[in-house]
């Protein structure tokens, strides 16, 4: 990946564009009829989700509040874990084998990693930040490697430049767009194959908005990116497939669409993806 | 000078200055009075603490000699030098058992305990335990420590009967410290595939830390002051074969307990022993200070260095004074 920095990046916003790695590439995560429960089964929050993301390429969730987008995001890496009480239905696969069914999370989520909504640096040092993540036992990596690897992370994410010179300065100090890319390259830091990201750009002013966008046209060539967005237009410029979810009556979320961004966006099939991006209602 | 308004017609400040209606009056009447009320109260805080602190100085301080601070007590000198050792020994005992029994369960109250019955129980029973006198502790101490285990009064006694009054506090402030760490840096270190432990140790006890060395100020204070649960259990004296010993089987005497003894008993043969319990109030009352000031200047340092800024100022904006 080249170092240049973001502002020279023409590229990412042509609609919907796919990007071309060999035809139809291979999937990298699917769901087959996947349903997710609250509460002990209480509450339905996705039902009968089936969905193909491929490899390298940019899948945005889209859809109105309470769809089930970002509670299905969270399931890709199990971050539901952590709440008591949710069940899953149905298979949620990872290079064909059931995340469901991953015995060790720490395995599965060094493949998968997250950035979320608010920016959330640790309390430490903007080096200490990025070198979290290798200083973890399950990353394994050897100590005299990490001071290269941060500075790798920290160029991939568009951010050595400005902090290069204030790597023991405190993370927090940072503006939120830099503390969001700091999130990024803390997360590619290890190495992982996917980023999911749960709407990265809701906190952030428009300028660091588009530099979040711009490191996403860029690290699509490395990554599969999950994004959850708010912002349709987001959805446009920095996707290559898009699925739409909406709500039920009984506020259980469903997939209604979903296919390449060129055609969600021009030429949708169902009318309720149609209003929604019209912003008709939602 | 009045300012005009935007479309050049009335004075812009006569937009605020317009009759107020009497419920408006009213509001801003109550609105002064319960600020003036809220105003008397702080600040009947501060002169309340300002004349503890200098009635006991005024009345300790004289009798501060090298003599008095540094060797033991004598027909002819009141010296607290051994009680004050004894006060340190018994604070470091204490807390050597309280912080890390306290933190380990404040850990899992907070990071590792599900919400159900059993957790329910055990902070009940915690705060139970917080309200139980101290007295009863002491009680509790003489029969487990003294006769049951056979260690007799002593140092290690009066020290586990502490650690036992002290834990319920430190696990409630600990268990609130943590609590309080943002469920964001949870989750960034648990999506990195940082372990439960790894999460705790390296990011959640760290971001705590400043709420946990309150709870041990607590605790200190607690400890430096409690007299009634360690004169069941650790006695009223320092042997003189125990002056400066580390043995935690000896018996002991901390300031507070000292203070106790020479306002109930007396020194015998001293002719100024109420010199020497203001000297010795004045010692313990420093010995706080000393302990919360410490606290106090690192955690703003602390503080500084993991956010990189002053931390935010205090509601109120009012300096906080002493403890």
């Amino acid at each position: 990946m080249s170092p240049q920095p973001i502002t020279d990046s023409k590229q990412g916003v042509v609609l919907g564009q796919a990007r071309t790695n060999g035809g139809m590439s291979q999937i990298e995560i699917e769901a087959r009829d996947f349903n997710f429960f609250y509460d002990n089964g209480g509450f339905k929050a996705l039902k009968d989700i089936n969905l193909r993301m491929p490899r390298h390429q940019v899948t945005a969730l889209i859809g109105p509040s309470g769809c089930g987008k970002s509670t299905f995001l969270r399931a890709i890496n199990r971050m539901h874990d952590q709440t008591p009480g949710t069940v899953t239905q149905g298979e949620l696969l990872f290079e064909g084998e059931d995340i469901n069914r991953a015995e060790d999370l720490i395995v599965l989520r060094r493949k998968i990693g997250m950035i979320f909504q608010r920016p959330n640096p640790f309390p430490m040092s903007i080096f200490d930040n990025v070198a979290y993540g290798l200083r973890l036992e399950a990353q394994g990596v050897r100590k005299s490697e990490i001071n290269d690897r941060v500075e790798q992370a920290l160029r991939d994410a568009y951010l050595w430049d400005e902090v290069k010179d204030k790597l023991r300065h405190s993370g927090l100090a940072l503006s939120g767009g830099q503390q969001q890319r700091l999130c990024i390259a803390r997360a590619i830091a290890v190495k992982p194959e996917v980023l999911l990201m749960d709407e990265p750009c809701a906190a952030l002013d428009p300028i660091a908005t588009l530099a979040i966008e711009e490191l996403i046209n860029e690290l699509v060539k490395n990554y599969t990116i999950v994004i959850v967005t708010h912002n349709m237009q987001q959805a446009a410029r920095v996707s290559q497939y898009t699925a739409f979810f909406t709500t039920d009556d009984s506020r259980t979320g469903q997939l209604v669409e979903f296919g390449h961004t060129t055609d969600i966006f021009t030429n949708p099939k169902d009318s309720r993806t149609e209003d929604y991006i019209t912003g008709r209602f939602g | 000078m009045a300012s005009q308004g935007l479309d050049g017609g009335r004075p812009l400040n006569e937009v605020f200055t317009g009759r107020a209606t009497r419920s408006l009056r009213r509001a801003r009447i109550v609105d002064r009075f319960a600020t003036g009320l809220m105003w008397a109260a702080a600040l009947m805080l501060v002169a309340v603490l300002f004349a503890v602190i200098a009635s006991l100085l005024i009345a300790g301080i004289p009798a501060f000699s090298p003599e008095f601070l540094f060797t033991p007590g004598t027909f002819t000198n009141p010296g607290i030098g051994p009680q004050i050792w004894c006060t340190f020994y018994v604070l470091f005992l204490t807390l050597l058992i309280v912080v890390p029994i306290g933190t380990g369960a404040a850990v899992y109250m907070s990071e590792y305990a599900r919400p159900g019955k059993l957790t329910n129980i055990i902070r009940f029973s915690t705060e139970s335990l917080a309200s139980v006198p101290s007295i009863v502790y002491g009680v509790f101490g003489s029969i487990v420590f003294l006769v049951m285990m056979g260690l007799g009064y002593s140092i290690l006694s009066g020290s586990l009967t502490l650690a036992l009054l002290n834990l319920p506090l430190m696990v409630r402030v600990a268990e609130d410290a943590i609590r309080s760490v943002p469920g964001s840096y949870r989750e960034a270190s648990l999506a990195l595939a940082g372990s439960k432990w790894e999460t705790t140790r390296k990011v959640v006890l760290p971001a705590a830390l400043p709420g946990l060395l309150t709870a041990i100020v607590l605790t200190a204070g607690r400890i430096i002051g409690e007299t009634a649960p360690l004169i069941l259990t650790m006695g009223t004296t320092i042997s003189p074969n125990a002056y400066y010993s580390l043995n935690p089987l000896s018996t002991g005497e901390t300031l507070a307990v000292h203070i106790w003894v020479i306002k109930i008993i007396g020194l015998p043969g001293v002719p100024n022993s109420q010199a020497a319990a203001d000297g010795s109030a004045a010692v313990l009352l420093l010995m706080v200070l000393v302990i919360n000031i410490f606290v106090a200047y690192f955690n703003t340092r602390l503080e500084r260095r993991l956010r990189g800024a002053a931390p935010p100022p205090r509601a109120g904006g009012s300096k906080k004074v002493g403890t």
